[in-house]
């Protein structure tokens, strides 16, 4: 370590042994659970290596983060792992099953941020968008009753195998507007996509599925999350009445007091536009920051979930619902794959 | 050494299985009876007949099963027959050749049937070119690829056996049945085939057993259209995580596999008897 940078380094960790001087010490080092890929190397390069830098405190990530895993941790009475990714319906199923603990937003401090994002029960940190695309070439749609309309717009689709994502899409192509989605009809949108059915090809599972397929030429069209899709030049898209959605990080039950102090520590760097502006660097998705847009690069704004142009034109997840009713589309979900 | 003695040997192993394997077995199976609140329960077993599409599932899986065990008899006792008849050096090349895939994932193998079966995979290029079809033939994202998938996956378990069974057989029975007259076809049927009935029963049982619980070939090769019972547990478990429903549905699946199991065994007795 050169010798300015190491003063700097004592500067900044000149805070942090004031806290340990206090009745509290916290943990050097937790772990986090996280939804992997590019988006994990995105929470490494925004917010845990400036942590590291200001405090001290090592953030060890793993991946994926399914709610059994989660369930799982608690049910064996682990104490382990302080950190958890949870989709945003997820949260609220997880808050149900008493898996995650509440916040305390006073000692995270955070700056000012969305309020749909400052969740009781978990820091709401990465806004993604699922959206239609499709390969170069084909006829472009321009919304979702043009997506869905094959006739028009001839070639295989590949969609979500998730009812949360293809019942809102399906009811929009029979024309329902986005601000009328919710509560769902959800008896029309199977009847929908029972018409529509007969031109899917793959239901996908892994995020990385539709892009491959499309480049592979065995889809054409496909509804996926934006993050895979923007910036690569084989693939068109469109954000007109996609979803923008919220992924959240929570604290996983039964987690020890010194690892939650360390844990306020990183919620508080997640909220720092310009650390959300270096993670924003490594994928294409946005935090909550509302000072965040001066910091992206302008040529990219057309990218990101949450940008003016995109935000307006799609509807966000309404978690509330899917909470209520999640369970029973389910099993109807079940019995419509098996009817494909 | 007396036979205590030799006991007390065995019995960390023992001690192993039964900790590490069939105590949290029992568990598993014992989650769908149990509520941590209320205690004992049916609950998740009448959840199974109110909403009846898991049973669906279910049955669907052991169509396909048999779909898949089918093909692979079919397939697998030709090309058993065939290798037996080869020279030592050529069996010993068709044995590496069958054993072979064992080495590779099961994954990479799986997405390997993309590159040779997708829409601009080897065959449907060859096919076009050769004029035969004009729109690609859809051999995956649906039962038959899933199909084409698990047999592929299952087949040296069917082959192995099978191939073991056939080379013991005495050349001299065939011989035998030759010299008193009898035309190929009734030494097949009558000599050759009640001898390797026994190994091919056990291989085929083996191969449905193994298909009912088959995860990674319906996963990428069915595109999400082709339910299968581990898919629908994968679901439950990890994703609603409903593991009591889960672990109803489990109960029934291992059921099912001793039914066909004891079904199997009673067969067998009858045969030897």
């Amino acid at each position: 370590m050169r010798r300015r940078t190491f003063v700097k380094a004592a500067a900044a960790s000149l805070p942090s042994f004031g806290i340990l001087s206090a009745a509290q010490a916290q943990s050097k080092e937790i772990r986090m659970i996280e939804s992997g890929g590019l988006s994990g190397d995105s929470i490494q390069v925004g917010y845990i290596d400036p942590l590291k830098a200001k405090t001290g405190i090592t953030v060890v990530r793993e991946s994926p983060s399914s709610l059994g895993k989660l369930r799982a941790l608690v049910e064996s009475g682990q104490g382990g792992t302080t950190l958890f990714e949870l989709g945003s319906g997820i949260v609220q199923q997880a808050k149900k099953l008493g898996l995650i603990e509440k916040l305390d937003w006073a000692a995270i401090n955070p700056a000012p941020m969305f309020p749909e994002a400052k969740n009781e029960y978990g820091f709401g940190y990465q806004y993604f968008s699922t959206i239609m695309a499709w390969r170069k070439g084909v006829k472009e749609p321009k919304n979702f009753i043009e997506f869905f309309d094959s006739k028009a717009f001839p070639g295989k689709r590949c969609l979500p195998d998730f009812p949360h994502y293809c019942l809102p899409f399906a009811l929009q192509s029979t024309g329902v507007p986005i601000d009328k989605l919710f509560p769902l009809d959800v008896d029309a949108a199977f009847k929908r996509l029972n018409e529509i059915k007969k031109d899917v090809a793959v239901w996908w599972k892994a995020g990385a599925q539709p892009p491959q397929l499309m480049k592979d030429n065995e889809v054409q069209y496909s509804i996926c999350w934006s993050g895979r899709v923007v910036g690569d030049p084989a693939f068109g898209l469109n954000f007109a009445g996609g979803k923008a959605d919220l992924s959240y990080i929570a604290v996983v039950k039964g987690s020890k007091p010194d690892d939650k102090l360390a844990a306020w520590k990183l919620y508080h760097e997640m909220s720092l536009a310009e650390n959300q502006a270096k993670a924003a660097q490594v994928i294409s998705y946005t935090g909550p920051s509302p000072d965040l847009d001066a910091l992206l690069p302008k040529d990219k704004l057309w990218q990101y979930p949450t940008s003016k142009q995109n935000k307006d034109v799609q509807y966000f997840e309404n978690a509330e619902w899917w909470a209520e009713n999640g369970e029973a589309v389910n099993k109807k979900w079940e019995a419509f794959k098996l009817s494909l | 050494m007396n036979r205590s003695t030799g006991f007390a040997f065995i019995a960390p192993l023992l001690v192993l299985m039964v900790v590490a394997f069939n105590l949290p077995i029992i568990y598993m199976l014992g989650l769908a009876f149990w509520d941590k609140g209320r205690g004992f329960t049916l609950e998740h077993y009448e959840g199974l007949l109110e909403a009846p599409v898991y049973l669906r599932v279910l049955g669907n899986t052991l169509r396909i099963s048999l779909i898949a065990t089918i093909a692979n008899v079919a397939i697998g006792y030709p090309l058993a027959h065939w290798m037996r008849g080869l020279g030592r050096r050529a069996r010993l090349i068709a044995i590496a050749l069958v054993v072979l895939p064992f080495w590779v994932s099961i994954l990479v193998r799986t997405y390997a049937w993309i590159v040779v079966l997708g829409n601009g995979g080897l065959v449907n290029r060859s096919l076009q070119w050769l004029g035969l079809t004009d729109a690609p033939v859809q051999f995956l994202y649906n039962e038959l690829g899933v199909t084409i998938g698990m047999a592929n996956v299952l087949l040296p378990f069917l082959v192995l056996p099978l191939f073991a069974a056939m080379i013991r057989i005495d050349d001299r029975l065939l011989q035998a049945a030759a010299s008193l007259g009898a035309p190929p076809r009734t030494i097949f049927w009558k000599v050759y085939f009640p001898l390797t009935l026994p190994a091919l029963a056990a291989g085929t049982l083996l191969v449905f057993i193994l298909c009912l619980g088959f995860y990674v070939t319906p996963a990428v090769l069915g595109g999400g259209r082709v339910p299968m019972i581990s898919n629908l547990l994968d679901t439950l478990i990890n994703q609603i995580p409903r593991w009591e429903q889960a672990s109803a549905i489990s109960t029934i699946l291992l059921i099912v596999a001793l039914v066909i199991f004891a079904g199997y065994r009673r067969l067998d007795r009858k045969a030897s008897a």
